[in-house]
């Protein structure tokens, strides 16, 4: 397996979706290959780390703010 | 209550169905509208539309799917509506992005380079203002349809098949869009985060 195979698999290889013959030729391919293991773990705090910043709150006074609208619009349309 | 006897209250005119469906889904619609328009109040404008659509057309929603999937739909065209014209503002091709492979299908570049690995480094470093500044420019740089998909899969943790079925497209269409994504980011977070001197 080369690194351009194991890299396209890399998503499926962390959810864990690839049969056991593919799982292993991957396995066996970060065991000789430095790059592909810094690539793995690289990748896999990529996805940590764009959770955290894309994972917003809604605000407070945006929450009032929609409900004070909602509130109003259907009280206005019984 | 279930979804659909709330969305009946809510029709009748009953405001705390209404403050039950935003308990539920009012935090979810504003992370995946503002990943999308990249924008607090194109963000904030997005989900009073996907609320008013709920309150206006919940009744047109005949449970075949699950209610969350159908207000993401919904979410998903509402900030794609409003970032129309704002488009190509920042937005880069993603091959620039993606890793590079000799002929032998190796890695190619420097061997510092592609061994560079800072996923261990202090996740102060890793959070700090700067790299954050980097990441979300990064991710302003991606299509909006790839921030759609990366937003439901790695921040809502939703499966591929109930986001290829919410967006209506192919598990292997969604599954590439979401690595490529992926890919895009790590290699700018690299080159800034690695290799070390």
């Amino acid at each position: 397996m080369t690194c351009r195979e194991a890299i396209a698999k890399l998503a499926e290889y962390l959810d864990a979706e690839l049969t056991p013959e593919v799982l292993q030729e991957i396995d066996a391919h970060l065991e000789i290959c430095a790059p592909c293991r810094a690539y793995v773990a690289t990748y896999r705090k990529t996805t940590e780390l764009v959770a955290k910043v894309l994972r917003v709150e809604l605000p407070e006074d945006v929450k009032a703010r929609l409900r004070a609208f909602l509130v109003g619009h259907i009280a206005h349309t019984k | 209550m279930d979804d659909l006897s709330l969305l009946k209250c809510l029709r009748a005119g009953d405001s705390s169905a209404l403050e039950v469906l935003m308990g539920r889904y009012a935090a979810r619609v504003y992370r995946l509208a503002q990943g999308i328009t990249r924008s607090a109040s194109d963000a904030e404008e997005v989900v009073q539309d996907v609320f008013m659509t709920i309150y206006r057309k919940g009744d047109s929603f005949e449970g075949r799917s699950a209610l969350g999937s159908w207000i993401y739909r919904v979410t998903i065209n509402a900030a794609l509506n409003r970032r129309r014209g704002k488009r190509q503002e920042v937005e880069t091709s993603i091959e620039e992005n993606l890793p590079a492979y000799v002929e032998d299908g190796h890695r190619a570049g420097d061997r510092t380079y592609v061994l560079a690995d800072w996923s261990q480094d202090p996740e102060a470093a890793l959070l700090s203002e700067e790299t954050r500044g980097l990441l979300n420019r990064a991710i302003d740089s991606l299509r909006d349809d790839y921030r759609a998909v990366l937003v439901l899969r790695d921040v809502e943790d939703l499966p591929n098949a109930e986001i290829a079925e919410t967006i209506g497209e192919s598990v292997a269409s969604v599954k590439s869009r979401v690595h490529r994504a992926r890919m895009a980011l790590r290699e700018q977070l690299t080159r800034h985060l690695g290799p070390r001197a």
